[in-house]
């Protein structure tokens, strides 16, 4: 049986399931196939906390380089120092730069996230339907407090 | 190998106009004398392979066959995925930057007791027709098209292009998300 295009449930006499996204990942029993469905819903939550952990980064980022670059100034407007570059603005550049870093892998695992929730999806498995999405409620319920940050 | 799946559909076609938008390989032609019966195949990947064989991508006649034909797609899906990153960036600032004009309207407004008070409106915001607006419509259509294109070549399960499109993603969200932030840090350092 080649693939559905048409949303279907999974039997023991069509394999349950086609292999998902990689070729290992074949199913061919009932415990199988609640294995795949709690892996698709775990991803489904880490999407969504990675959605949050990426403005929650930032915004702590950017509350620490605040103080520390008005200490700089304070520091600088007490030693009256006409150098431009002093180690402390570099350190602030430098923890900026592994900040923005940090950001930017965290983007590309949503991406990527994001695109194998979309493949996953695009078997027409109902089970693997309502995983993706209990998954994404469950991921959003849980994530979103953490966003009103103090 | 990736798992490939052979769709075989039957239908009844009268000609072989239908299978021009099919890989010309997998194509079984129909003999001009049977008219009954068409067969067409379809080769879909459903799992992630890594090959450069006869990897078809979006569009009929862009068929690659050669490493250097792959190598050179990598590089134009990297890019269109930066671009996609640039281009949502852009956006916002230009969203912001349009928001920025506030208009207020003062009208005379009868009050109790029959004096005249003086009404402000404040809008905020874009005009329908006003410049910025098209601007941004426009620039949203491009985006939805370069989005489903992105989610198209996903779609391919060809490994390189699906670490291209990664790749290219992160690679724009770093260099343009950068000045995005620089920019916020300043406005907000200023509260």
């Amino acid at each position: 049986s080649g693939p559905h295009f048409y949303f279907f449930f999974g039997s023991p006499y069509t394999s349950y399931l086609l292999p998902l996204l990689f070729d290992f990942w074949s199913v061919q029993s009932p415990a199988g196939m609640a294995l795949s469905v709690l892996v698709v819903l775990l991803l489904a939550v880490l999407y969504e906390g990675i959605k949050v952990g990426k403005a929650r980064l930032l915004h702590q980022a950017l509350m620490s380089l605040s103080i520390s670059t008005s200490q700089q100034l304070i520091e600088e407007i007490d030693q009256s120092s006409s150098s431009s570059e002093s180690p402390a603005v570099s350190r602030t550049h430098l923890r900026w730069f592994l900040c923005h870093f940090g950001q930017s892998l965290l983007h590309v695992a949503q991406v990527v996230i994001g695109y194998f929730m979309m493949l996953a999806i695009m078997s027409y498995n109902t089970w693997i339907f309502f995983g993706v999405v209990l998954g994404s409620g469950v991921g959003y319920y849980l994530a979103c407090p953490h966003l009103s940050m103090t | 190998m990736g798992h490939f799946h052979h769709v075989g559909m039957s239908m009844g076609m009268s000609s072989g106009d239908d299978n021009s938008t099919m890989a010309p390989s997998h194509h079984h032609p129909t003999s001009s004398a049977s008219h009954s019966h068409g067969h067409m195949m379809m080769m879909m990947p459903m799992t992630f392979y890594f090959g450069f064989k006869n990897v078809e991508l979006l569009f009929s006649g862009l068929v690659i066959n050669t490493a250097g034909e792959m190598a050179g797609a990598f590089v134009a899906v990297f890019l269109l995925a930066m671009f996609y990153e640039g281009l949502k960036i852009a956006r916002e600032g230009l969203l912001r930057k349009s928001q920025v004009s506030i208009r207020y309207n003062s009208m005379p407004v009868p009050g109790p007791n029959g004096t005249i008070l003086m009404e402000t409106h404040k809008t905020v915001g874009q005009q329908m027709l006003s410049f910025p607006h098209l601007l941004q419509t426009v620039l949203h259509i491009i985006q939805v098209v370069i989005s489903y294109f992105l989610m198209l070549i996903f779609m391919t399960y060809n490994g390189y292009l699906c670490i291209a499109v990664a790749a290219g993603a992160g690679m724009g969200y770093f260099l343009f998300s950068w000045k995005k932030a620089v920019v916020v840090d300043i406005t907000e350092h200023c509260h």
